[in-house]
C-alpha cells in the first residue's frame, strides 16, 4: 500500500511550491493518476486526508484527474478495454498493441491561501 | 484563493536518485537486477544458487530489502558474498533514495552484479525505479497459474520472469504453457525462465543470460 508514501510526497510538493511563493495554507491539489501507475485512486485519497490531517494544510483536497492508457493495434486501431487491462497483444489479430499514456502520476497544479488573506476568499 | 502551476511528477525525488544511481552504476560497469514478487517465492534461494554458479567468476553484491530481520543478507554473507540488508519497518517497497543511502553506509566493493532484492510483494515495488538495468518477476509454481493475469503490472513491466520451484511441478496444479502465454501477452518478447534451485534445473540459464546482459552493458559502454 504504497499510496501513504504518495500522499506524503505529494503534500511535500505543494509545501515546497508554496513556501516557495510566502507563507499560505494548501486548499486544494490535483493529481494526474494513469491507468497503470499501480495507483488506487480512493486509496490515495484516503491516504492523503490522513497525511494533511492534525497539520497546517488539515481539510485541504485532493482531487484525482483520471488518465486512461489507449491500447492501439497498428491492423485493428485502437481497441476497448477494460480499466486495468495490461494486455499487450491484440486480441483479434495476435499483433502486440502500442500502448500510449496511462502512465501519469503527476502534480498537475494546487490552490493555496497566502497568509492574511484568510478574508478575501 | 491563488491557483498555481506544479506540473511535476510525484515520484521526481526518486526519479532523481534513480537516475543518480544509474550513472554510477555504468561508470562502474555493474550490472543491476531489481527482483520482485510475493513473499516466500524464492528469491534469497535464487540468489544463493546464483551465488554458488557464478563465485570466483564475477564479483557479486546484494541489496536486500525486508521489513524486518537480518536473515537474508546474512544468508548471502555466509556465501561470501557482500550483502546490505534495509530494514524498511513496514514499507512495502525499496526506493532509489533507500538504494543509495545503503550505498553510502556501506562500501560493496567493486561489482559486477548487484542484486537488489526487493520487498516481497508484487504491487508496490512496481512503481519505484531503483536504478537497475531490469526488472526480474518471479513466480514460484505454488503460487498458481493465474498470478501474471492477476498482477500485470509488474509481470508487463518485468524483462525477465522466473519461474520457480519447478521441481514441485508435478505436485500442483500449474500449467507452464498457461503462464507462458499469459507472460507472453503481457511482455511480448519478454524472456521467461524455468528454474528449481533444489535441483538446479535452469540456473545455468539463468546465469547464462545475467553474464551476456553483462557483456552486452559493457560493450554498449564501449
Amino acid at each position: 500500500m504504497h499510496e501513504l508514501n504518495l500522499a506524503t510526497e505529494i503534500h511535500r510538493t505543494c509545501r515546497a511550491t508554496i513556501e516557495a511563493r510566502g507563507p499560505g495554507r494548501l486548499d486544494s491539489v490535483r493529481v494526474a493518476v494513469g491507468e497503470l501507475s499501480a495507483v488506487e485512486p480512493e486509496l490515495l485519497v484516503y491516504a492523503w486526508q490522513a497525511v494533511v490531517a492534525g497539520g497546517p494544510d488539515a481539510g485541504a483536497t485532493l482531487e484525482v484527474e483520471w488518465h486512461a492508457a489507449r491500447q492501439v493495434c497498428e491492423a485493428c486501431g485502437e481497441r476497448e478495454h477494460e480499466p486495468g487491462d495490461w494486455m499487450r497483444i491484440c486480441p483479434d489479430c495476435g499483433r502486440p498493441l502500442r500502448i500510449e499514456g496511462g502512465n501519469e502520476l503527476d502534480v498537475v497544479d494546487l490552490t493555496y491561501t497566502p497568509d492574511g488573506q484568510e478574508a478575501a476568499t | 484563493m491563488t491557483q498555481v502551476d506544479v506540473r511535476q511528477k510525484v515520484l521526481a525525488d526518486n526519479a532523481a536518485a534513480a537516475a543518480a544511481l544509474r550513472g554510477r552504476f555504468a561508470d562502474s560497469g555493474t550490472l543491476v537486477l531489481n527482483l520482485i514478487s510475493s513473499p516466500g517465492s524464492g528469491k534469497t534461494t535464487l540468489l544463493e544458487a546464483t551465488v554458488r554458479a557464478l563465485a570466483g567468476r564475477l564479483r557479486l553484491g546484494a541489496i536486500e530489502g525486508d521489513i524486518a530481520t537480518e536473515r537474508d543478507a546474512d544468508r548471502l554473507r555466509k556465501l561470501g558474498i557482500p550483502a546490505h540488508q534495509i530494514l524498511t519497518g513496514g514499507g512495502c517497497h525499496l526506493d532509489a533514495r533507500q538504494v543509495r543511502g545503503a550505498l553510502e553506509q556501506h562500501d560493496l566493493g567493486p561489482l559486477d552484479l548487484l542484486f537488489i532484492e526487493n520487498v516481497g510483494n508484487l504491487v508496490c515495488p512496481t512503481a519505484y525505479d531503483l536504478g537497475e538495468d531490469f526488472k526480474v518477476a518471479l513466480l514460484s509454481v505454488t503460487e498458481g497459474e493465474d498470478k501474471p493475469f492477476k498482477y500485470p503490472g509488474i509481470f508487463a513491466t518485468a524483462e525477465v520472469t522466473v519461474v520457480t520451484k519447478a521441481d514441485l511441478l508435478p505436485h500442483v496444479p500449474f500449467r507452464l504453457d498457461e503462464v507462458r502465454g499469459q507472460v507472453a501477452a503481457l511482455r511480448p518478447g519478454g524472456t521467461l525462465l524455468v528454474t528449481s534451485a533444489t535441483t538446479g534445473e535452469g540456473v545455468a540459464g539463468w546465469c547464462a543470460l545475467l553474464e551476456e546482459r553483462l557483456a552486452r552493458k559493457r560493450a554498449a559502454a564501449g
